[in-house]
């Protein structure tokens, strides 16, 4: 449930793409009163849909989850007035979160510049996938495509296949994600300075600066060497006990495991019933088991083969040896741990009814939560955030809807 | 050298207490560094946390030598901790525990991202620190959160990635999922919610004097990242499935070969009209081929499609191709490889994402940079080296905590500072303690992996 924290706070969402979208719903959940812009004809969003006629509200299931708690109000950005009301709107918001392309709000006529004259103390972030500046910043993007420029894509999948994404649109969210954080930390240097800001956030870059791809492109600069495609079992720097590395089919399904190093031997022999293999002089040290990983391997699946997810990964927590079961989605949602946490909340969607989305992604101790609202239908808000915020009347109203600038 | 004062980035005047190790706590405090927090990294001399050194993976050192100091050469490390300070203490020992302590009354944050009970072990849980500085915030970030049955269960990247249902849609469709890679992204995620997290709590301490504790959960922090997944669950009654680089609306999507070894192109047609702009590019025959008239007929004839896509991308460079499509609007992108590629796009080498960095261990090299840009410097980054082990000793305990010379003398004679591991100190990575401790005492080992 959303945290009271930053709730004196009000973040005007602009974005009309996943990122900056998930960065506003995030400062929603703690606290940010978050007032979505969409065009009169709705967010591109809400029809972006990996399954187009799946939702009962018309809004995709993407939608429900990036804007729940948020306010909306449509406005026409094409209209003077529309921007005259959108004017009013950046003036008394204290975040401005936008994924337009470079160079969008000034042809609009409010580049960074003025906004941050007529209000000094704006924090705004700007998600795009190349950011502000660079001859790329004009490119169109998708998931797969920035990903692909970020490094990461490369290197994932089989050596002599084609080069595969990840499961989730993790670029977007990761850096929208990231966005958040650095904007709240703007907001720190804001209370302490009274000072504004504005984030240049590219999610290419976001993703070339990943940890891993970091870590992983250090080697390249230190020494040359190369990180590409490996079959997982023999994909390790370092010894990483191989017959034990990577996914395994077991009873109900599938198992990761990523034992790093010899020290897990003697637990994983223990864990299969096998401590005498401890002794076997084939395996006693880490370099004979890797080249006797097959034998190996084929003790460890056969033990594997009898046994559930479940059951394996009380074995792996008993016996200390890094395990994990793969969920399908279903399976995550009556996960026992994620059901004790109460970790999914749920909504009551006018459109949709009851529906269960994810919850904090993480909790403070001294701080009140609130209820979670679901995702907004286009326009709810209008008048109440026009009302109050623009100090616009029935008849303005009335008179901007006519004419389909709300 | 830095363009303006370092002592007005967003975080300045914030000082952070970390304790931990590989991806998720340290990425964290490099996010923290970067935004001008003074990040004092806490390690030690008994148990080396730098990844891989023994036995050493040779390409994690410059020019491949792990010279005298490996420990300071490694190139895992020191690209995860830039920006930061190093100090070492030995928290068993009093005189340890003492300034760990005498520190937390000076600064404003500690995070850790060992097992929950790891820093109750030494007796420096939130309760205990609390009394030394109650407005002190306090993070524990395991892999489950911090209550609940799975509360100390071990996890890494690969366990977060399993149990969130990330690893279910991952890898080729036509495979099963015993082929899936070793790469996980989870850390990454759970290192910005705990920057996030951290910033956060400031802002409410800001503005109401509290300090707090932290429950950050890896795995539930990954979740949000994957939420519309479970909401389409909940609504088509269907849960989602592997879709490899295809997807369900927009096609032909794919990665394509190109010209050269391994070369490959990212291109995603997301509509109608992006589709026609496509064909005028590709062939113009195309666009009348009835089999690929409409979305649904491109995602039933896909496989065909991308036939025809790859004998053409085949003998063309991928920035080519990818200038190619950028200009008639359609989302294209070459797909780089982590090295050589990366350092030589021209839009990152525009964005000065590479600096040079000079190690006084390692020496001089390109590093990546931090990744937050801020119109209040300029958009410019500071990226100082990661420290090396114990660099800053002498600075954090002479002057921020004022130490006398012997006091410090003193914790070096008896062992609870230093900058060189102890003979037979436990070096981290794969051969964190011999094959004969393990035997005798595993489930000592197995207590510290929550990366």
């Amino acid at each position: 449930m959303p945290y009271k924290a930053l709730d004196q706070f009000i973040v005007l969402d602009l974005s009309n793409r996943l990122s900056g979208s998930f960065c506003a719903k995030t400062l929603g959940l703690y606290g940010c009163e978050v007032i979505k812009v969409e065009p009169v004809t709705g967010d591109l969003t809400r029809k972006w849909s990996s399954d187009p006629n799946s939702s009962g509200s018309g809004d995709s299931p993407l939608f429900h989850h990036i804007n729940a708690g948020k306010k909306s109000v449509t406005l026409d950005l094409n209209s003077p007035e529309g921007r005259d009301i959108l004017d009013i709107l950046i003036q008394k918001s204290n975040i401005l979160i936008e994924t337009f392309q470079p160079g969008e709000m000034e042809s609009w006529g409010f580049p960074y510049k003025s906004i941050s004259r007529t209000n000094p103390g704006l924090i705004m972030t700007s998600v795009t996938p190349y950011g502000q500046t660079g001859p790329h910043k004009e490119f169109d993007y998708t998931e797969l495509t920035v990903f692909a420029m970020s490094g990461a894509m490369h290197r994932e999948g089989l050596p002599d296949r084609y080069p595969i994404r990840y499961g989730a649109e993790v670029a977007q969210y990761y850096s929208g994600n990231l966005a958040a954080a650095a904007t709240v930390s703007a907001l720190l240097r804001l209370l302490r300075k009274g000072k504004g800001d504005w984030l240049d956030i590219s999610i290419q870059e976001c993703m070339a600066g990943h940890p891993h791809q970091i870590g992983r492109r250090a080697p390249f600069i230190y020494s040359g060497e190369l990180d590409l495609r490996e079959q997982p079992r023999l994909s390790s720097s370092g010894t990483r006990e191989p017959y034990a590395v990577g996914t395994f089919q077991c009873k109900d399904g599938y198992m990761s495991f990523l034992p790093l190093g010899a020290r897990m031997w003697p637990n994983i022999a223990r864990m299969i019933g096998r401590e005498d293999l401890l002794s076997n002089p084939l395996f006693d040290d880490a370099d004979k088991r890797t080249s006797n990983r097959l034998e190996l391997e084929a003790i460890f699946q056969s033990w594997l083969n009898d046994r559930t997810r479940q059951e394996i990964f009380e074995a792996v927590q008993e016996a200390g040896v890094p395990g994990s079961p793969i969920l399908r989605s279903d399976e995550v949602m009556q996960n026992k741990q994620f059901l004790e946490r109460n970790y999914f909340t749920l909504v009551d969607h006018p459109q949709q009814g009851p529906i269960k989305l994810t919850g904090d992604p993480f909790r403070l101790s001294a701080v009140d939560e609130k209820p979670l609202k679901p995702a907004p239908l286009l326009g709810e808000h209008t008048d109440q955030v026009l009302k109050k915020m623009v100090g616009l009347d029935d008849n303005q109203l009335t008179s901007l809807r006519e004419r389909e600038i709300v | 050298m830095n363009l303006y004062p370092t002592d007005d980035l967003p975080l300045s005047g914030i000082r952070a207490l970390e304790l931990s190790e590989i991806w998720a706590g340290p990425y964290c405090g490099c996010l923290l560094s970067d935004m001008g927090a003074e990040v004092i990294k806490i390690e030690s001399i008994q148990r080396i946390a730098r990844g891989p050194i023994n036995p050493p993976p040779d390409g994690m050192y410059p020019e491949r030598d792990p010279g005298e100091r490996p420990w300071d050469r490694q190139a895992n490390f020191n690209s995860t901790n830039r920006n930061k300070k190093g100090l070492t203490l030995d928290l068993k020992t009093n005189l340890g525990a003492e300034a760990f302590k005498d520190l937390v009354k000076v600064s404003d944050i500690v995070f850790c991202n060992y097992a929950r009970t790891v820093m109750e072990g030494f007796n420096l849980g939130y309760e205990e620190v609390k009394k030394i500085n109650p407005d002190i915030i306090y993070m524990l970030m395991p892999g489950y959160g911090n209550t609940g049955p799975y509360k100390d269960y071990r996890s890494m990247g690969m366990a977060i990635d399993a149990i969130t249902g990330h690893s279910y849609l991952r890898g080729y469709p036509d495979m099963d999922h015993t082929n899936n890679s070793l790469v996980h992204h989870p850390d990454a995620a759970a290192a910005v919610n705990a920057t996030l997290a951290l910033s956060t709590a400031l802002v409410h301490r800001e503005l109401t004097g509290e300090g707090q504790f932290i429950d950050m959960s890896q795995a539930e922090s990954f979740m949000t990242h994957m939420g519309e997944m479970f909401v389409e669950y909940q609504i088509s009654g269907a849960p989602r499935e592997r879709r490899g680089n295809r997807h369900p609306a927009y096609a032909p999507q794919g990665a394509y070969k190109c010209e050269g070894e391994d070369n490959w192109i990212a291109i995603s047609v997301t509509n109608d009209d992006q589709w026609f702009s496509f064909c005028e590019v590709i062939g113009k025959s195309l666009k009348k081929d009835p089999r690929f008239s409409t979305v649904a007929n491109r995602l039933k004839n896909h496989d065909d499609l991308d036939a025809i896509i790859t004998a053409w991308t085949v003998a063309r460079d991928k920035y080519t191709v990818m200038y190619k499509l950028q200009n008639k609007g359609i989302p294209a992108g070459a797909v780089l490889n982590c090295g050589p590629d990366t350092y030589a796009d021209p839009h990152l080498n525009d964005r000065e994402f590479f600096q040079i960095v000079e190690h006084p261990e390692a020496g001089i090299f390109p590093m990546s940079g931090p990744v937050l840009r801020f119109e209040s410097t300029h958009g410019i980054t500071i990226h100082n080296p990661s420290p090396t082990l114990g660099q800053h000793n002498n600075y954090i305990l002479e002057e921020i905590l004022g130490y006398s010379k012997e006091k410090i003398n003193l914790m070096e004679e008896k062992e609870v500072i230093g900058i060189i591991p102890l003979p037979g100190a436990d070096l981290g990575g794969s051969r964190r303690a011999s094959e004969e401790q393990a035997r005798q005492s595993n489930a000592k080992f197995n207590n510290d992996e929550n990366v």
